[in-house]
């Protein structure tokens, strides 16, 4: 050590600031941060190894795995691509399902977001809050898919289910609820004083740091680059829809808080544009099992910036690369520049402002054979009823509050 | 003229190598192999004079008698250009492209890792995404490493 | 002395502390989830998060000063045990009381802090080490108004000592108006010394794990929280009785009630507080107790002294 006052602190990649393994070496000065160092790849599962070794229905599957949030990102970029090699069209219909489950899981990932955010500045009721809200979106997304993340809505040749009217209906009415929530929170973001002092002016990233470390998404955009793939190469339905990229030129967290709010009301608007201009027609086309051979890039704005896969096909069932480039991995290393001169107390909240996603980055483990196929099938509510009594047998009685709830919604 | 067919034709016209070798797959998306001893040039083309401003990723590829390394450069969001060299098997060395994108350090140091390709130019530096004590000659992307055949990472493990 | 032995241990010391600061946390922790739109925990949570501290294993890092780690929660509870027997809890007055209690009171109320900063200075752990300085440097914030804003109502009441305080401010109804202001700098210096929300730096969860008690585990954790509720009751306490003197002259089982409407009151406005706010950081923090806190509290010493002159006394 040089300098007397200098402490070298870990970050991980076990603690409380980070949702994934991840290790940052941080040297301080003081409360200042002096220098700072990132450890990625403690989430490596060999994802794309594994690839390798599948089929292309199975590789869907697998990929949707590499990320908990973002997983109909994934999905949907690879199987873009490898309907772009194979030269299948999708359906009308299938492309604007596509696109309707992405926006729904935009919003769900960035309420996800907002609630983390201010959980590490020390705003719990935040996170309380948003979350209780994401609720409503998840709930449409369970109900729409059967599940409330790893959707196995793609399938090559378009998507595996439909949605009904109730469905509609359902969606419409979550959003207007989240919508009026959503419009609430930027109020709170614009007035209220410990947030403000809290997230702007920290983590600076300039608009050519930007461009020159390659930061994407909603990070890239709070810094005044413009850059969003669904505008700019739109895929799925995007080119039918009528939306604004939002940018902003803060260049700091609270920039970036500012533009994913700004990117919720967009998807809003977005959901309400996909149901009404929803074609009839089939979701899906079928798709021969073995691809001819080709290569293929396809690119997807996933809530955290855009995603990136490469397919590379051989003319069998079983693809001969594929490469996936998560969102966090471009921006992980902007991290660095933006902890720069930065204090420790503002380390959590800077690296979560660029919503890292480590097991997305990191994608790569030997998968367990498991065994998917559950002899007993138990239904959604027996679930949901057994978890009431057991927690009535606790002392704890929701049942006041449900009846609340379901007055409010 | 589009401007796929514009970009092609700039570079047909700058490098002559490259004539009836550049391949507009569909909207934004152009494949083409550039020989590893001009990469250099056509690159620092590419990047400087033709405003390719962003590096999606880049992809290495073990094909079965050499690797592939595939640059995904990106311009104004739209148009992907997707460079393509070769590199033997015996030493497959590349040099970095750190100088034009330092974002691009965690792609190299992937390819580094997962296949084993040299990256010079490189400054030293930490593993990723492997761990710090996996074999140093072990690389799990290439075509005959099987996924538990590894004894070394048993014994780490 | 069977009569200091009672006072000591069971009211208002050690027992009575004990199961208040269950309660206290219990409030704090309920009114905090309701107002976050949560449930909550269960009435017996805190106990049985004690119970279960209580029987868990104890870990003592090999690095840390052993005698200082396991000495620091008995320091903090006692320091905050003590400190309650100047207070005036059992009818208008306290069961120990002299002229200048009230700086005992004030001092007695320091020791936790410093007891932490010890304890995590002396776990040898980087995260404890940063927690345990960053509550030092906080008591230079919030300390200064929080003597300050008490400095104002004894004044007022001519005196040092809290018992005459109580029996001043019930003599003259509708003199604790004056001290409103006081009143407010005293609750936010009380979230800083209770390090809660928004000053909850030098345990700053997403930063520093859990700073001076990160190493901390089992019986010593529990404590560690036990000192921190029982601190959370008395300081509570000490700003019912300057503030918040509404005992009258009734006798003193109807005042003890009223006493514990007041603690609860101060602890429902502290959860409140703390669902209101993002954490600061500690610049901030110092920053917001120098330039508003410590003047405001300045203003209190003044008003007061001049409204001396002018109230009948």
């Amino acid at each position: 050590m040089h300098d007397p006052g200098e402490v070298k602190i870990t970050i991980g990649p076990q603690h409380p600031a980070l949702k994934e393994p991840e290790s940052f070496l941080l040297s301080l000065h003081g409360e200042k941060i002096t220098a700072s160092s990132v450890r990625l790849g403690y989430n490596h599962r060999g994802i794309e190894k594994a690839c390798e070794d599948r089929t292309y229905v199975q590789d869907l599957y697998l990929v949707e795995r590499v990320c908990g949030i973002c997983s109909h990102s994934h999905s949907t970029c690879f199987v873009q691509a490898v309907e772009e090699i194979a030269g299948i069209e999708i359906p009308a219909r299938a492309s604007y399902l596509r696109t309707l489950i992405s926006e729904l899981e935009r919003i769900h990932s960035h309420l996800l977001w907002l609630g983390v955010a201010g959980h590490e500045i020390g705003f719990d009721t935040l996170l309380m809050y948003t979350w209780r809200d994401r609720e409503a979106v998840m709930d449409v997304l369970a109900a729409i898919t059967g599940n409330r993340v790893n959707y196995g809505m793609n399938t090559i040749g378009g998507v595996r289910r439909d949605i009904t009217p109730q469905h509609k209906e359902m969606v419409l009415k979550a959003i207007d609820i989240l919508e009026e929530r959503t419009k609430y929170y930027i109020e709170l973001g614009l007035g209220e004083s410990t947030l403000l002092k809290r997230l702007s002016g920290v983590g600076k990233l300039t608009n050519e740091d930007v461009v020159r470390l390659g930061a994407v998404g909603p990070t890239a955009r709070a810094s005044g680059w413009g850059r969003d793939v669904r505008k700019d190469d739109p895929y799925a339905a995007y080119a039918h829809l009528d939306f604004k990229v939002i940018t902003n030129d803060q260049c700091d967290v609270y920039g970036r808080t500012l533009v994913r709010l700004g990117e919720l009301m967009e998807a809003y608007s977005m959901v309400r544009q996909i149901l009404q201009k929803m074609p009839d027609g089939p979701i899906a086309v079928k798709a021969p099992r073995k691809i001819p051979a080709g290569e293929a890039v396809s690119r997807y704005e996933a809530p955290r910036g855009e995603d990136f896969h490469y397919v590379r096909s051989n003319g069998t069932d079983k693809p001969d690369r594929v490469k996936v480039r998560a969102p966090t991995l471009a921006n992980v290393q902007a991290v660095s520049k933006m902890l720069e001169g930065g204090y420790l107390a503002d380390m959590s909240i800077v690296v979560a402002a660029i919503d890292p996603c480590f097991s997305c980055t990191d994608r790569l483990i030997s998968v367990c054979d498991e065994d998917t196929q559950k002899k007993n099938t138990v239904s959604w509510e027996s679930i949901r009823l057994k978890g009431i009594d057991w927690y009535k047998n606790q002392g704890i009685d929701f049942t006041y509050l449900n009846k609340k709830l379901a007055r409010k919604f | 003229m589009t401007e796929e067919e514009k970009i092609k034709q700039e570079l047909e016209q700058k490098f002559g190598f490259l004539k009836d070798t550049i391949a507009i797959k569909r909207k934004g998306r152009m494949f083409f192999d550039v020989p590893s001893e001009k990469f250099d040039e056509v690159f620092a083309y590419a990047v400087k004079q033709m405003h390719f401003d962003a590096i999606c990723a880049i992809t290495g590829m073990d094909i079965v008698d050499r690797y592939a390394i595939m640059y995904h450069l990106n311009r104004q969001g739209s148009i992907v250009l997707n460079l393509r060299i070769y590199t033997g098997k015996d030493n497959p060395v590349i040099k970095t492209v750190t100088l034009f994108f330092p974002g691009a350090e965690m792609y190299e140091r992937e390819m580094m890792d997962l296949l084993g390709i040299k990256v010079e130019g490189l400054p030293e530096g930490g593993r990723y995404p492997l761990p710090d004590n996996w074999p140093k000659d072990e690389h799990p992307l290439r075509k005959d490493w099987k996924a538990g055949a590894s004894k070394k990472e048993n014994q780490n493990a | 002395m069977a009569n200091a032995i009672f006072n000591i241990l069971v009211f208002p010391g050690f027992l009575f502390l004990f199961v208040f600061g269950f309660i206290a946390e219990y409030v704090d922790r309920k009114l905090y989830a309701r107002f976050q739109n949560r449930v909550g925990p269960p009435w017996f949570q805190p106990f049985a998060d004690f119970v279960k501290l209580i029987s868990k294993q104890k870990i003592v890092p090999d690095e840390a000063d052993v005698a200082v780690f396991k000495l620091v929660p008995i320091f903090a509870l006692t320091a905050s045990i003590t400190a309650v027997l100047y207070i005036p809890v059992w009818g208008n007055k306290a069961i120990y009381s002299f002229n200048g209690d009230i700086i005992v009171v004030l001092y007695l109320l320091t020791i936790p802090t410093f007891a932490y900063f010890l304890g995590g200075w002396y776990s040898r752990s980087v995260y404890s080490m940063i927690g345990a300085v960053r509550s030092l440097t906080q008591i230079f914030a919030y300390e200064v108004p929080l003597f300050l804003c008490m400095l104002g109502p004894a004044l007022l009441a001519d005196t040092w000592s809290l018992s005459g305080m109580v029996a001043f401010y019930n003599q003259h109804p509708g003199y604790w108006l004056c001290n409103l202001l006081g009143f407010a700098v005293a609750l936010i210096s009380l979230l800083g010394k209770l390090e809660k929300v928004p000053f909850d730096i030098p345990e700053a969860e997403t930063e520093i794990v859990a700073g001076a008690f990160t190493e901390y585990s089992g019986r010593y954790l529990a404590l560690l929280r036990m000192a921190l509720n029982v601190e959370l009751v008395v300081g509570a306490s000490l700003l019912a009785a300057v503030f918040l003197p509404f005992g009258f002259n009734l006798n003193p089982a109807a005042v003890f009630p009223l006493y514990i409407i007041q603690v609860f009151f101060i602890i429902a406005i502290v959860s409140f507080l703390r669902t209101l706010f993002a954490r600061l950081r500690l610049d901030q923090m110092i920053n917001f107790c120098w330039k508003y806190l410590a003047p405001l509290a300045f203003v209190q010493v003044v008003i007061n002294l001049i409204l001396k002159g002018i109230l009948p006394r």
